[in-house]
């Protein structure tokens, strides 16, 4: 009784929540816009239907750009959840993102091997940097006690400058009007799963494998554990005899490898060139998709699901109306003030735990009178 | 090579340094207050991002420079308590709480330029010289030859900025509510026991820490960068954050490593300017100079707190 009203309780908080950093983004919408009902439409239902003179119709694919839009941020999702679970706070899925995106796609435009494996070689490398890169905040966490967070911020940037000066000085093509490389080998291209040009590649089979791994080490493994024990008490952890410095290490090189896979991933599967010139922004969405899912690993598909819904209501609603693509932030910032917040609605979870209580009580109290009663008889 | 060297030793790159010291001093004040009180502020670079463009929308609006600035204040004050709201009383995460002005720091202002203004990225052809911060001379010192070219001519926040170290000094070391904010930092328990509310204090810190990066915003739009663009705090908030920890969370100590993120942001200025510099490797500077920093202070920190450990061994 009690943990079936608290499940239920926990869900209706959820869905208040969203409803809530929805119903601010409409505030904005009927403030800024000259049709907010049309703006509506097109964010709420518009992802998945087309909208004809006969009537609204289901879209395919529109649902296929949606699943293309959960790859990248499946990964960083899943990113951040590991890393927050160890309460860590590295900032730096963003920066991993990027770079992984830029040395897949680098490695995509040079190396030559002729066969699928030349993909599978991009992305993993990208893994492997990404991991690398997660080295410094971690090292400089566990060895020397410098703010992960911190650091990893600056990580963003000075990754972010480097890939930006490798691209100017050495990897442009300069017969194109704007900084982008040569076009990516045909073998190196993440192949489509469905026709037409919605970019739902391989990489969302990828992203829902590495979700299923990731789930499984995180509740199933001894290292799962002791990140999540990690971020529930360090000190407990570090007392009962846990490889702290370690694990805090592992957390955040999973991280790492995480964004960098799923930067490659969306480098070569959406683009024919690299050209990404500022930080993607993924790491930053994966934020939101951890809180969402409550860190737990198994629940990003379906956070990413909804953002990349979001998303895609968001440039519609650009698109055919007068509201800003930037409404998407507006409304996440809403979700993560609401959706994090313990104390949300926490005088009717009080309420709901007294009401339970009592009725524990008197059933207790009736069983007990009724027992006595068949004694006394 | 020997040029540069030269142009460093110039007044006018001085004169730079200061200039671009004052937003992250401002913000670097707005980590220590907030920091004093227990408060991780990883806000600030979308507080500075908000403030900026209302203290440029209400200077456009008043055509008033001095109201921009004010607006960007209690704007700042009004985001510090937003997110004390949720912090505190709703219970989010702080860290989260923080992203989350910064998200809206970074999409949702655009969204609210285009909102109130109709353009879309920054203000443009808004910009006027009366709506922006005008400069001072310093009578006096401004007739000192080199001195005063470095000291006088800034704009009227920059000298703020630095009046800011003095008075947050003052709040903090000389001022009841100071007294409180460093009880309620370093143990709200004890703090609590003694008839203190945390709760309280610390909105008061983060309420003024709000305030200081309105100031710090104001000054990027409506001096620095001569209007509002999206681009524009490009990470000083979070600058700040490190200064703030170099500084040991004191007035004068982030006075110091503000300047030296200064210094480093001004070289920038001045290598870029040099044949056969990668711009984007000069523009990495900053935050590199940043992560050094903070390294070497952790290091510091680290072998401080081992000849602590000897010598109480010892003893």
């Amino acid at each position: 009784m009690r943990d079936k009203r608290m499940t239920m309780f926990n869900m209706l908080r959820g869905a208040a929540a969203i409803a809530l950093a929805l119903g601010v983004g409409a505030i904005f919408i009927f403030l800024s816009s000259d049709e907010p009902l049309t703006a509506l439409r097109y964010l709420l239902i518009g992802p998945i239907v087309s909208f004809r003179d006969s009537g609204v119709s289901f879209n395919a694919q529109y649902l296929f750009q949606i699943f293309a839009g959960m790859i990248p941020i499946t990964f960083t999702g899943l990113a951040v959840c590991v890393m927050f679970s160890a309460n860590q706070f590295n900032l730096a899925a963003e920066g991993c993102v990027l770079a992984g995106g830029f040395v897949g796609g680098i490695l995509g435009v040079y190396l030559n091997i002729n066969s699928g494996w030349h993909a599978v070689v991009c992305v993993l490398v990208a893994t492997v940097v990404g991991g690398l890169i997660m080295l410094i905040p971690a090292l400089l966490k566990v060895k020397l006690g410098s703010s992960e967070m911190v650091t990893s911020l600056m990580l963003n940037f000075i990754i972010l400058y480097i890939a930006m000066h490798y691209l100017n000085f050495h990897f442009a093509d300069r017969s194109k009007g704007s900084t982008m490389t040569y076009p990516f080998k045909p073998t190196a291209i993440i192949p489509s799963l469905v026709p037409g040009n919605s970019k739902m590649t391989v990489g969302i089979i990828v992203a829902l494998l590495a979700t299923v791994l990731i789930a499984f080490f995180m509740y199933r493994t001894r290292w799962g554990y002791s990140i999540r024990m990690i971020g529930i008490n360090e000190s407990f952890s570090l007392y009962s005899g846990m490889k702290v410095g370690s694990t805090i290490v592992l957390a955040q090189v999973i991280g790492g490898m995480l964004a960098g896979m799923g930067g490659s991933l969306e480098v070569l599967g959406r683009y024919q060139t690299y050209l990404w010139r500022d930080l993607p922004g993924y790491g930053w969405v994966g934020i939101t998709i951890a809180i969402l899912a409550k860190n737990n690993p198994a629940f990003v598909p379906l956070a990413a699901f909804f953002i990349a819904y979001l998303n895609k209501g968001c440039l519609l609603m650009s698109t055919y109306c007068d509201v800003p693509v930037e409404m998407i932030d507006i409304i996440q910032a809403a979700i993560f003030l609401f959706f994090a917040a313990e104390q949300f609605m926490s005088g009717f979870r009080q309420k709901l735990v007294v009401k339970t209580t009592r009725e524990d009580l008197m059933k207790l109290e009736t069983q007990r009178r009724l027992e006595g009663g068949s004694n006394n008889a | 090579m020997l040029s540069l060297l030269q142009s460093l030793f110039k007044p006018d790159f001085l004169f730079a340094v200061l200039r671009i010291t004052a937003p992250i001093l401002f913000a670097t004040l707005a980590a220590v207050v907030a920091e004093r009180a227990g408060v991780v502020n990883i806000g600030l670079e979308g507080m500075m991002m908000i403030t900026a463009l209302f203290g440029f929308l209400f200077s456009y609006w008043t055509q008033s420079w001095v109201l921009g600035v004010l607006g960007a204040i209690m704007v700042g004050v009004l985001l510090g308590l937003m997110m004390g709201f949720f912090a505190l009383k709703l219970k989010t995460d702080i860290i989260l709480a923080g992203i989350a002005i910064n998200m809206l720091g970074a999409g949702g202002t655009i969204f609210m330029l285009n909102m109130f203004t109709g353009l879309r990225g920054n203000t443009g052809n808004l910009v006027s010289p009366n709506l922006l911060i005008p400069t001072i001379q310093i009578p006096l010192i401004n007739k000192i030859p080199i001195l005063g070219e470095i000291l006088s001519g800034h704009a009227v926040l920059t000298y703020v900025a630095f009046l800011c170290v003095f008075l947050v000094w003052i709040l903090i070391y000389k001022t009841p509510i100071g007294l409180n904010i460093r009880a309620v930092g370093e143990n709200p328990d004890a703090a609590s026991s003694v008839g203190v509310s945390v709760l309280k204090i610390k909105y008061i810190a983060i309420g003024i820490s709000g305030g200081l990066a309105g100031l710090g915003g104001a000054f990027m739009s409506m001096y620095y960068s001569q209007g509002w663009n999206s681009g524009m705090v490009a990470g000083r908030g979070f600058i700040a954050l490190a200064a703030q920890a170099m500084g040991r969370g004191e007035p004068v100590g982030a006075m110091l490593s503000s300047l030296l993120f200064g210094l480093a942001q001004a070289l920038r200025t001045k290598v870029s300017g040099l044949q056969g510099v990668s711009s984007f490797l000069v523009s990495m500077i900053p935050y590199a100079a940043t992560l050094l920093g903070l390294v070497a202070y952790s290091i510091s920190l680290k072998r401080k707190a081992r000849k602590h450990v000897i010598k109480v061994v010892k003893n």
